[in-house]
């Protein structure tokens, strides 16, 4: 009965030391303290920790003697018996104790320290603990995380999604634009790949991509574009649309076949012009450039070609070719000339602006006395009798009843109040009108042939009232022709404003009036819009006030344009692109409607 | 250290060191310097419309010429692991890619266009800045921590400071064999605290909050505060050994966190280079997938 207390210790080269002891005793102590049979260098351990008694000839009761345990074969306990011919492990603190059976009836205690003193003196790699390596996630994985996700979350998922699509869509962009919301797209993350927000008459479609991006690498074709826009006017031929293209640059001279190499359409094409993916709002205004492009020196490629050159508003730019009427009447020949030869138009009628616009004189005198009645000023103004369109962009024709006859009156007889006036624009009704109002009215009756009393005979001045005054009633209806033939001549109701054809002259049976024709817009290549430039009075572009006749054509030229418009990027007040007067696809209703729809184009304020 | 101005003359022959920042009278610094005011000037003469964006002539010319420098920027990761000296030395291939590195801000910006959303696109530019900023910081790191790891260290290396903990832990241990349990779990505590633990966050800041051996020796103080020193108390030498290692921590836990400083920067630049050229592929596919 006793046991063997051996004492594993090591040296600094890791070469072990046992030290062997025999203890008689059946009952030893074991703790931190120094008088403990087996004495434990270890804070981890009381100082009177714990005792083993030997029960028996292999077995030992190990319990311990404060309220700190031991563990045994791991487990963690307070009291143990143990069968030393089986074996066990102890555990106190940092200390390992072994237990196995002796020589004879003894047990043997192994006593080795597997636990360092402390932390540090535990073995560190001194690379790993000294870098921040041991405190966080390792470079290499954190940068195949992150480049895996990457790839997976915006590649790998839209094209998945994309391949994946129903193989027949055969939904059209209308119907794509009904669907609301991400969940009816039918590609999954291709969101991400929009280089920014569509323009606002584009934003239905947005996220929907495949919509214009039909086919993988692919660029967009006008197919797509004219699911919608099904009316758009080409702008030329595309033979000629091809030809047209000057020199655009080395730099996008590369740019432009390097895509025609992978089949991108080239010029021509919706999207050359049209930029999409450009910020929300409306869609940019087609920039200059891509007019200028082909326009600035057309002739030399197009050499057939009847438009001019032009580059910028400001520098290089044809004058204007209004269409005018060459010669008036009832087939009115028109044609566009250029305002530097100094064109007229002839309407057909006469009208000396001077005189209507004069402050002093006849008119302004009439039209101070008709104040009253027509709003007139002190002199006639060009409102008093050019009336605007209702959408402001021109005026209508002058129409002879509302803006001219409240001064030229075609009054010819008053009956009981009411004037009567001669029909104007159908001079066979004047002259039936006049032939009637002869035949049908006799002169003033004299007064002494007027009432019934009885007259005395011999009273002969009565007698020669009464033959002059019924020869003229015999002779009334012929006076019809001297009249109408007053108001068709000179100094008459219709020759101020007309020119009159008298009977007999080229075929006519009759007294003739020239058809008017007013040209409504002289100029049918480009947009004007009256109401954009309604801060200007009427003079300081047409100079009405000094035209002596109505043929004068009172279009400002280009000179004139030029002192508020200049090119896109001029310093003018009003820096104009091409578009702002000229459409592209004329069939926009161009020129016959406002271009209030028409995108302004951008300017350098902007 | 390589960006401290010299101001003595030097002879003509005369060889000093030379950093990577001023290596070759600055050759890299003029050549990136000189690329970026090409691209910043062309940038503005050239007349795009209808504004400059990627997708522009010169807007591809930039992607291409970014592209390609982040692909050779990139390779210094395999051309560190092989040192040359001579033309393309290492110290000439890390001096370009640095100043080349930096021209790169303004390639890859005047490529967007400054068109910047919430896009593939846009996060390569981002990955790309983060990428640039964090090597920013790791050369100016570069250029002031040594001085302060270097005055830290008092002439001793990163071992000899491990090796002088375990010396007083080991010392500490002893001292406190004859302590009673209560005094001795607050030795214990201190010895099994792990030197180099507390995590990122303390490493970058140099704060323990819950430094073991504070604790303990604060616990320690309640019973030798008020007692005289009378030179042979194990208590006392328990106490002076816990102010020793507090000393030696501090020191240790100052080096950390200049290492720490110093190389945070590249668990940055590392990981965001290999996002980066992730979403490039995807930016460079994605764009052609829907031209």
């Amino acid at each position: 009965m006793s046991f063997e207390i051996r004492q594993i210790s090591t040296t600094a080269d890791g070469r072990e030391i046992v030290r062997s002891a025999a203890n008689e005793k059946t009952q030893i102590s074991i703790g931190r303290s120094s008088e403990n049979d087996i004495h434990l260098q270890d804070l981890a351990v009381d100082p009177m920790h714990a005792e083993i008694e030997q029960l028996g000839k292999r077995r030992i009761r190990v319990r311990a003697t404060g309220t700190l345990g031991f563990d045994v074969d791991g487990k963690p306990t307070l009291d143990a018996e143990i069968d030393a011919g089986k074996g066990a492990e102890l555990r106190f603190g940092g200390h390992r104790i072994t237990v196995s059976p002796g020589d004879e009836a003894g047990v043997v205690l192994t006593v080795q320290r597997v636990e360092a003193v402390s932390d540090a003196s535990e073995e560190k790699d001194e690379v790993r603990s000294f870098s921040l390596a041991g405190t966080m996630l390792g470079k290499r994985p954190l940068a195949w995380g992150l480049a895996l996700f990457v790839l997976l979350a915006f590649l790998a998922v839209p094209i998945t999604s994309y391949l994946l699509r129903p193989a027949e869509d055969t939904r059209n962009i209308y119907e794509v634009m009904k669907q609301k919301g991400p969940g009816e797209d039918h590609v999954f993350g291709d969101a991400s790949w929009s280089s920014g927000p569509l323009s606002k008459a584009h934003h239905a479609l947005e996220g929907k991509c495949e919509s214009c991006h039909e086919k993988a690498f692919v660029s967009v074709r006008d197919t797509a574009c004219k699911t919608c826009h099904e009316k758009v006017h080409d702008h030329a031929p595309i033979e000629r649309i091809r030809k047209a293209p000057g020199d655009m640059g080395l730099g996008r001279q590369v740019l432009a076949s390097v895509g025609e190499m992978f089949g991108r359409p080239g010029v021509g094409a919706c999207a050359t012009c049209h930029i999409e993916h450009e910020g929300a709002g409306p869609m940019l205004a087609t920039p200059q450039a891509f007019c200028t492009d082909c326009h600035s020196s057309l002739s030399e490629r197009l050499t057939d070609t009847k438009i001019g050159d032009a580059s910028d508003f400001g520098e290089a730019h044809p004058e204007f070719r209004p269409m005018v009427q060459v010669t008036p009447g009832k087939h009115p020949r028109f044609d566009r000339v250029s305002l530097a030869q100094k064109p007229t138009d002839d309407s057909g009628l006469k009208f000396p602006h001077d005189v209507h616009l004069s402050k002093t004189g006849g008119v302004a005198q009439m039209g101070r006395r008709l104040s009253g009645e027509y709003g007139f000023g002190d002199a006639l103004a060009c409102s008093d009798c050019h009336k605007p369109t209702s959408d402001g962009v021109r005026f209508e024709p002058v129409d002879m009843q509302r803006d001219c006859q409240m001064c030229h009156s075609l009054g010819f007889e008053m009956v009981d109040g009411t004037t009567r006036t001669l029909r104007h624009g159908q001079p066979d009704q004047v002259i039936a009108d006049l032939r009637a109002y002869y035949r049908s009215t006799g002169p003033a009756v004299p007064i002494q042939l007027g009432g019934m009393s009885r007259r005395r005979p011999g009273n002969y001045a009565d007698g020669k009232v009464h033959h002059a005054y019924f020869g003229a009633v015999a002779a009334r209806p012929n006076g019809a022709d001297a009249a109408i033939a007053a108001v068709f001549s000179k100094g008459g109701a219709c020759y101020d404003c007309h020119t009159i054809t008298p009977p007999g002259v080229a075929d006519n049976a009759n007294w003739a009036v020239l058809p008017v024709h007013q040209t409504s817009r002289f100029f049918t290549k480009g947009w004007f819009d009256h109401k954009a430039h309604d801060t200007e009075d009427c003079e300081s572009c047409h100079s009405a006030p000094t035209s002596k006749l109505a043929t004068d054509l009172l279009l400002p030229d280009l000179k004139s344009c030029r002192d508020c418009h200049g090119g896109e990027n001029s310093n003018t007040d009003v820096p104009s692109g091409c578009a702002l007067c000229h459409s592209y696809h004329m069939g926009d209703g161009a020129p016959w409607v406002s271009n209030a729809g028409v995108a302004r184009p951008r300017t350098r304020a902007q | 250290m390589a960006t401290k101005a010299s101001h003595i003359p030097r002879q003509k022959g005369e060889t000093l060191h030379d950093g990577f920042l001023r290596h070759a009278g600055f050759k890299w610094a003029k050549i990136a310097g000189g690329l970026s005011l090409i691209v910043i000037v062309a940038y503005l003469l050239i007349d795009v419309t209808p504004r400059h964006n990627g997708g522009s002539w010169y807007g591809y010319t930039l992607g291409t010429i970014g592209l390609g420098l982040i692909l050779w920027l990139t390779m210094l990761g395999v051309r560190k692991r092989k040192m040359t000296d001579g033309r393309w030395s290492l110290k000439a291939w890390t001096s370009a890619h640095v100043y080349l590195g930096l021209s790169l801000i303004v390639i890859g910006t005047m490529h967007t266009g400054f068109q910047l959303g919430w896009n593939v696109h846009t996060l390569a530019w981002a990955l790309m800045m983060l990428v640039i900023l964090s090597g920013m910081y790791g050369i100016w790191m570069y250029a002031t921590l040594p001085q302060a790891l270097s005055n830290n260290r008092e002439e001793m290396t990163q071992g000899q400071m491990l090796d002088g903990l375990r010396a007083i832990d080991r010392q500490l241990h002893d001292a406190a064999q004859p302590l009673n349990p209560e005094q001795a779990a607050l030795v214990r505590m201190s010895l099994e605290e792990d030197p180099f633990g507390g995590g990122l966050w303390a490493r970058l800041t140099g704060r323990y909050r819950n430094c073991a051996t504070l604790a303990a020796q604060t616990g320690m103080r309640r019973w030798t505060g008020s007692q005289p020193d009378t030179g042979n108390d194990p208590l006392e030498r328990v106490d002076a050994l816990l102010e020793k290692k507090q000393a030696l921590l501090a020191q240790l836990r100052r080096h950390l966190r200049l290492r720490a400083l110093l190389e945070i920067w590249l668990y940055v630049h590392v990981p965001a280079t290999f996002a980066l050229l992730a979403a490039l592929t995807a930016h460079i596919i994605s764009v052609f997938f829907y031209w």
